[in-house]
């Protein structure tokens, strides 16, 4: 591909490669999003969405196959957890139905439905982000279909959705989306029985998610009943929040309270299992106003 | 040259593609394989420094296309990674089989620390320096055990496509 050369040719044409690396990042960092470079980017990805598709939907029973060996020995513990969690589950689904509809009657009555649940776009996940250090997936569908950037995504079904993550990149047949446990990521949390906020931020990989500024004295539930953290709706100088209230974050998986701390370290456990993550929906919501 | 050319844009748009779905999920504790810091340094071992440097650098370049941060940073690595592979080969003088692998494992860790040192410096990375160092030697690792695999395909793609030389006497 190249000549060969001598030494001297050789410095020069590194010396010149990485001059040019640098004017790029410098370029990149300054111009963000709205720079070449990043149409550029855009650009690859678009290119690389159908044939990105076409291997994932021919590789994917193999890689389920190895991603379901390595989940193995945990498989069988979590199943019966699951049972578990059923049955209490059901009675409290008995029990919800009558709050349900008193719900429903209160926000038909304050006009919020439309607010709440906004219409979504169903997707499939085409790949999966090239990093070791951000945790990203490619979804296939893009500006085309309506999604824009920062929109929130979801799976699961409307009715019960699990938060995702949130679109940081758009091209018109895909679109990439930042997961919830990405380092990068933050969404503000409400925990479910006590009704204590927070700030939840994701670790990174295979790591729980962090639950800040929950006050100190916080009560959690007693024994072995659960606490979920759902998405929060708030308004601050008029700035609304990016994702609409009640969607689920996770399950409380631990908490730690010093005496003299200011606030109480809450482990949040993803409801999602993004090593398995095939189908989502993009909430169409406003989110892009003030995105960036 | 022709031949060239599209061989390796061919092998670093298979690295992006393989990278980005099949090795997704097939992670070594949480951790996946580097495909082009492995193609950048395999190139370098068998072609040399230019090569090296060239086939980091587009290579970098590709994989920058997909990150969500300044776009540079890996080519800037790999441009490097590719140019010490390539003045290195020529010290290294062992004929084991296993010094293909010995070289991707050492350049594929030091090249993922000084991509993190460049991250870390242009504020797009605050992951703990044992969290660092933890994915710097599994991805070293986990490439070394694809090197065997890789290496003769790849060797192979590039003997195929390396222009004929013609001695005129």
């Amino acid at each position: 591909m190249v000549a060969r050369s001598g030494p001297r040719n050789t410095r020069l044409l590194v010396v010149g490669l990485v001059a040019l690396s640098l004017a790029i990042i410098t370029l990149d960092y300054r111009q963000g999003q709205s720079g070449p470079l990043a149409a550029m980017g855009r650009g690859a990805q678009a290119f690389m969405a159908p044939l990105q598709q076409g291997v994932t939907s021919a590789t994917r029973p193999v890689g389920d196959f190895f991603s379901g060996l390595a989940h193995l020995p945990s498989l069988e513990r979590e199943n019966q957890d699951l049972k578990d969690q059923l049955a209490a589950l059901q009675t409290k689904v008995a029990a919800g139905t009558q709050r349900d509809a008193q719900l429903q009657q209160l926000l038909d009555l304050l006009a919020l439905k439309n607010s709440l649940d906004p219409e979504t776009v169903p997707a499939v996940v085409i790949a999966n982000g090239l990093s070791n250090f951000h945790y990203t997936i490619t979804i296939d569908k893009g500006s085309d279909d309506g999604v824009q950037m920062c929109q929130p995504v979801v799976t699961g079904d409307p009715s019960s959705p699990r938060l995702v993550g949130q679109v940081v990149a758009v091209t018109p047949i895909s679109s990439e989306v930042r997961l919830l446990i990405d380092r990068d990521f933050s969404v503000a949390g409400q925990l479910a029985s006590s009704g204590e906020t927070g700030l939840v931020v994701g670790e990174g990989g295979d790591q729980d998610l962090s639950m800040l500024n929950v006050p100190p004295g916080t009560t959690f539930p007693e024994g072995d009943a659960p606490e979920y953290v759902f998405t929060v709706s708030y308004e601050i100088e008029g700035q609304h929040g990016r994702y609409p209230p009640g969607l689920l974050i996770g399950q409380v998986s631990s908490v730690h309270e010093s005496s003299n701390a200011l606030e109480t370290d809450v482990a949040v456990k993803p409801a999602v299992d993004f090593s398995a993550l095939e189908f989502v929906l993009v909430l169409k919501t406003n989110a892009s106003e003030g995105c960036a | 040259m022709t031949r060239r050319v599209i061989s390796v844009f061919a092998i670093v748009i298979t690295a992006v593609l393989l990278q980005s779905t099949v090795f997704a999920q097939l992670r070594l504790l949480g951790v996946r394989p580097e495909l082009l810091f492995l193609v950048t340094i395999v190139l370098a071992l068998l072609e040399g420094p230019n090569e090296g440097a060239v086939v980091g650098f587009v290579s970098g370049l590709a994989q920058d296309m997909f990150l969500d941060q300044p776009k540079g940073i890996t080519a800037l690595t790999l441009t490097l990674v590719g140019y010490g592979v390539g003045m290195a080969r020529q010290y290294i003088v062992s004929p084991s089989p296993l010094m293909p692998t010995i070289v991707v494992a050492i350049a594929t860790a030091l090249g993922m620390a000084f991509y993190e040192v460049v991250a870390f410096l242009l504020g797009s990375f605050d992951l703990p320096v044992t969290e660092a160092v933890r994915i710097a030697l599994l991805t070293a690792a986990y490439n070394a055990v694809l090197t065997p695999i890789l290496y003769p395909l790849l060797r192979r793609i590039v003997e195929g496509s390396r222009p004929r030389r013609v001695v005129h006497f």
